[in-house]
């Protein structure tokens, strides 16, 4: 069967200006062909926009992918490790007995907070650049345990099981605090506080830990309180909207390898999406020389922001240092479930005045995010909730954001795919359906009235900043094309009602806006060097989590240096081996780290031309490389890609090693866009509802290889599903964790999933590599808000709570009913 | 204790010890295919087939295999001869991570092996123990639905990377012999 939005019928795509030009991979055998002197490197994209086998496939399906506990065969004396974590909400460890658990055979190191090999310094755990806008907050170890699952102690043992059982016998003490699970009564006066403000180091801005806060921002445009006073009160609506915790279920748990090297070197094979973040904060808080550290990223089992944390891998060091031989330390699912990251609940306020003529001219958003116990990527997710989605109404003059980052006794908060962007997108998104229906106004035709074009000024995505650096202009925006053909997939304007009296049927859409990388806090370098047989390895700092970054590198590589892309080895994320990079996050990858790599192909590509000019003796300025080969438009002459290499290499008079370098940093951040439509039918005696259909589209400005696209917006859809109808953690009104497993926990399967539509449309971003933007966090933000209009659009009733259950639905009907 | 069994195809014996799982025993001796991701039976990516049910191996006893033959994921087809269910999720994109497709394609073939010709809905029933956080299962969906067409021979077969592509010399395994079993 074929894909429909697949590259078979690629070349039928209305909106790919150059797609019935592209080159069929696999008919490009690296040999002359006739006519193709004449093609103008990039005018044609001979690997863009192609569905490129992604590099590690086969060995993927043939199990051969090794993930870091696949490294086990390279360490025969392998101990494994297990942490002993807090088993109360909030207190001090008063003391910890492991004499049992040492005594056991097979038992190599139990460490606590106060041994030598355990540093006694605050840290953040967030895999951010430095110093991390993140609050130095938490230790390896911890005396002072603020969530049930902080890290007390932990065992090294010659395998998994003996350190299972040791880790049991382990006991210890506590002094029991009174806990806080609440975020607003967290900020009362009389809470129990949760940090002694000198337990922190490098505080966030509006930090108040006499109050429990991580931090308190806000920025404002124009003059937000006027425009509401001079509005129509029946003009101005406020809505509250309120997200639960998500869990990442990293499909492989963290996983790390500590060990020192013959060398003496500290190595790590870890699952990690931020390799050379973690070498610094591995050497910062061991005291060991950045040069001394070695990260290395195998293949991972995704990501997600989990693995954006340095969260094992100080625990596992300290171990290695204590037993004196490698350790291995894997979290079990339960501990992915309660003591490792998710995504910060929040609780959220949105208000907006409009004109008569349907023009938004005030937005005030606040946000009050539950941090849990510890500040990692606190403040920063929060910044998004508004810096997000705000950004999709460029155009309105008044505009305040405001948030507050509080401490709770539960698990923390941190990165995760979207960061902040879906809690944000709930919050705005639903609310502007909410203001067009109330108003009378078509939801749709209210956003393509106010929403972003291209040629906009956005000043929303700086508003916590000052000055004006990060006030950016929209250069390419599909949004309008993305409404266009997503109401037409979802059948829009025909929607039919079920013949049944108590089903009614909706649809709704959300707009939905991210960024390519964090502006002016990114770096991606790359070196390419050529062989002489004409091949190329491509070193890259940038981090493949599983979504096929190695082969989108490997396509831009390429592309510029005319070859095939099995001609380009891709060595990537090892800090000894490759230049550097901040890493796998904030939707980075392919705007910044790519764009490193189009630099180091350009720059390599001038030498092939200067040695093609001196073999061909024409001058490097006719010349182009493709096909394999330099070649000269005049002329048609050719050499191959293979005779320049050994030329190069080997020559008579002159040699050289062609390489290439490309570093890239940038203050942009341009934002993809896309529009998420959902089709629903609800039961207004039960409450109960069916998705029928979910359409998305998608500006990602080019899409570099299609099918990775569109895995990424299924994949990304699938967890904004879950985020709509089924994730949410529980806890006992102690602070106990309720759901511990994937039988609890309300991750969608094949079952669970509604038919879905993936619809690229293309666009070009002249700042990004040939044209490209981010896709992989955008569409995480749109099923909650699509799913609320739509259940809004079939029974009138507005849902502001995630997940959506039957029974809140029902509730609300209720409510209209009464 | 030990363990004889017939592991894709051949005979092998295992030191055990009577608390181990199969996952564990198969892991530690290489085969690294299947993969832990809860160790509860309750995600798939440690799925093999066992007599030719799929089977959770971390819920497994080892001593339940005793004398069972045991197929993983390392019985299919190699990275230049993949087996059509392997070659239908590398030309469907049907993988990001990865972490779940050793299970997801073990599952799939007890699935196929056993109706040769599901239809959509059966597919996702019939996978709806094995969790993906990666894809969203549409391309894992459409690559299964493709594996039953190239096994029954009415698809054009194109290990070629490009989704849907056609056109391309059928890969050796067309030739039959792909599968070890
Ligand atoms: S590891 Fe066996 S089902 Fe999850
Ligand atoms: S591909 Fe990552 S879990 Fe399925």
């Amino acid at each position: 069967m074929s894909d429909p939005e697949g590259s078979a019928s690629e070349n039928e795509r209305p909106d790919g200006h150059r797609a019935e030009e592209a080159v069929e991979t696999d008919a490009f055998p690296g040999e002359s062909e006739e006519g193709e002197s004449d093609r103008t490197p990039g005018e044609e994209r001979e690997h863009l926009t192609e569905d490129v086998e992604k590099d590690d496939a086969r060995k993927i399906v043939t199990g051969e992918a090794r993930y870091t506990a696949d490294y086990r065969d390279r360490f025969p004396d392998l101990a494994a490790g297990k942490v002993i974590r807090s088993d109360i909400a909030h207190g001090y460890v008063e003391a910890v007995d492991a004499s049992e658990a040492e005594a056991m055979d097979g038992v190599y190191a139990v460490v606590t907070p106060w041994d030598d090999v355990v540093p006694d310094k605050a840290y953040s755990s967030s895999g951010q650049s430095y110093p991390e806008p993140s609050p130095w907050d938490m230790r390896v170890l911890r005396e002072h345990v603020r969530f049930v699952g902080d890290p007390v102690a932990a065992v090294a043992a010659r395998d998994a099981e003996t350190a299972d059982r040791a880790a049991r016998k382990v006991t210890v003490e506590y002094e029991e605090l009174e806990p806080v699970l609440d975020p607003e009564r967290a900020t009362d006066p009389d809470a129990p506080r949760i940090f002694d403000p000198d337990e922190v180091e490098n505080k966030q801005s509006g930090a108040d830990y006499e109050r429990n806060l991580e931090s308190r921002f806000e920025g404002e445009i124009g003059d937000v309180e006027r425009a509401f006073e001079r509005a129509d009160d029946d003009r101005v609506v406020e809505t509250e909207w309120e997200t639960p915790y998500q869990s990442h279920c990293v499909p492989e748990p963290h996983t790390t390898i500590a060990y020192t090297d013959e060398d003496d070197r500290h190595s790590f094979i870890t699952a990690t999406q931020v390799p050379f973040h973690t070498r610094r904060q591995i050497a910062h808080l061991f005291d060991v020389p950045v040069r001394d550290v070695r990260v290395t990223k195998p293949r991972i089992g995704a990501g997600f922001g989990a693995k954006q944390e340095m969260a094992i891998e100080p625990i596992a060091f300290a171990l290695h240092l204590a037993a004196e031989r490698p350790v291995k330390l894997e979290m079990s699912r339960r501990e992915e479930f309660y003591a490792l990251r998710f995504r910060h609940p929040m609780r959220m306020r949105m208000k907006t005045a409009v004109s008569d003529d349907g023009r938004i001219e005030a937005m005030d958003l606040y946000t009050l995010s539950n941090a849990g116990a510890y500040g990692t990527h606190g403040m920063t997710v929060a910044n998004n909730v508004g810096t997000k989605p705000l950004p999709l109404y460029p155009r309105v003059p008044n505009v305040r954001f405001e948030g507050d980052v509080v401490h709770t006794n539960l698990p923390m908060g941190a990165a995760m795919r979207g960061y902040g962007a879906p809690q944000g997108h709930f919050a705005v998104e639903s609310h502007m359906d909410e203001v067009a229906r109330r108003l009378d106004l078509d939801p749709v035709e209210f956003r393509e009235r106010n929403a972003v074009r291209e040629g906009d000024v956005d000043r929303s995505v700086a508003i916590l900043k000052d000055g004006d650096r990060f006030t950016r202009e929209i250069r390419s925006c599909g949004l309008r094309e993305c409404i266009e053909r997503g109401k037409e997939a979802i059948g829009y304007d025909e929607t039919e009602q079920p013949d049944e009296d108590r089903l009614y049927r909706g649809v709704g859409m959300a707009l939905l806006a991210q960024g390519s990388g964090v502006a002016g806090r990114e770096l991606g370098a790359v070196r390419i060097r050529m062989n002489e047989d004409g091949s190329f390895h491509l070193q890259v700092g940038g981090v493949d989590t599983g979504t096929g970054a190695d082969t989108m590198f490997g396509q831009i590589a390429a592309e510029v240096l005319g070859c095939h892309p099995d001609d380009i080895v891709v060595i990537a994320s090892d800090t000894d081996l490759t230049p550097f990079d901040y890493g796998a996050y904030a939707s980075s990858t392919t705007y910044i780290s790519g764009e490193a790599v189009k630099e180091a192909a350009e720059e390599a590509r001038e030498r092939l031309l200067h040695w093609g000019a001196k073999m061909l003796d024409e001058p490097a300025d006719r010349l182009a490389t493709g096909g394999g080969e330099v070649y000269s438009e005049a002329t048609g002459e050719s050499v191959t890609l293979e005779d320049v290499g050994y030329e190069a290499t080997y020559g008579h008079d002159e040699r050289e090693q062609v390489l290439g370098d490309g570093s890239h940093s940038t203050d942009e951040s341009p934002p993809p866009y896309g529009a998420q439509f959902v089709d629903v039918t609800v039961d207004e005696e039960t409450g109960e509802y069916e998705i029928n259909e979910m359409v998305f589209a998608a500006d990602c400005g080019v899409a570099i290889n299609p099918a990775l696209v569109e895995g990424q917006i299924e994949g990304g859809e699938h967890m904004s599903l879950e985020y709509a109808t089924s994730g949410g953690l529980e806890f006992d009104d102690e602070g106990n964790p309720e759901v511990l497993g994937f039988r609890q926990y309300g991750m969608p399967r094949t079952t669970d999933h509604p038919p879905m539509e993936t619809i690229i449309v293309e666009t070009h971003e002249p700042t990004g590599p040939f044209g490209a933007k981010s896709i992989a966090e955008l569409p995480t933000n749109g099923v909650p808000p699509a799913l609320s209009n739509a259940i809004r659009d079939a029974v009138g009733v507005r849902v502001t709570e995630l997940p959506i259950t039957a029974d809140d639905v029902r509730a609300a009907l209720d409510e209209r009913d009464r | 204790m030990q363990i004889e069994l017939e592991l894709n195809g051949r005979q092998r014996t295992f030191d055990a010890a009577k608390s181990d799982v199969l996952l564990d025993v198969l892991r530690r001796n290489g085969y690294t295919g299947p993969k832990r991701g809860c160790d509860t039976g309750a995600c798939g990516f440690c799925t093999v087939r066992i007599d030719g049910d799929p089977r959770m191996s971390c819920v497994t006893p080892v001593a339940k295999v005793d004398g069972a033959s045991v197929e993983t994921i390392e019985g299919l087809g190699d990275q230049n001869d993949l087996h059509p269910i392997q070659a239908a999720f590398v030309d469907n994109s049907a993988l990001q991570c990865g972490f779940c497709i050793p299970g997801m394609i073990m599952r799939s073939k007890a699935l196929l092996e056993e109706n040769p010709d599901p239809t959509e809905t059966e597919v996702r029933e019939a996978l709806s123990d094995n969790l993906c956080r990666c894809t969203g299962y549409k391309k894992i969906v459409e690559a299964v639905l493709d594996a039953a067409d190239r096994m029954n021979g009415d698809a054009p077969m194109a290990a070629d990377g490009g989704a849907g592509a056609v056109d391309c010399e059928a890969p050796p395994w067309s030739q039959g012999g792909g599968d070890t079993e």
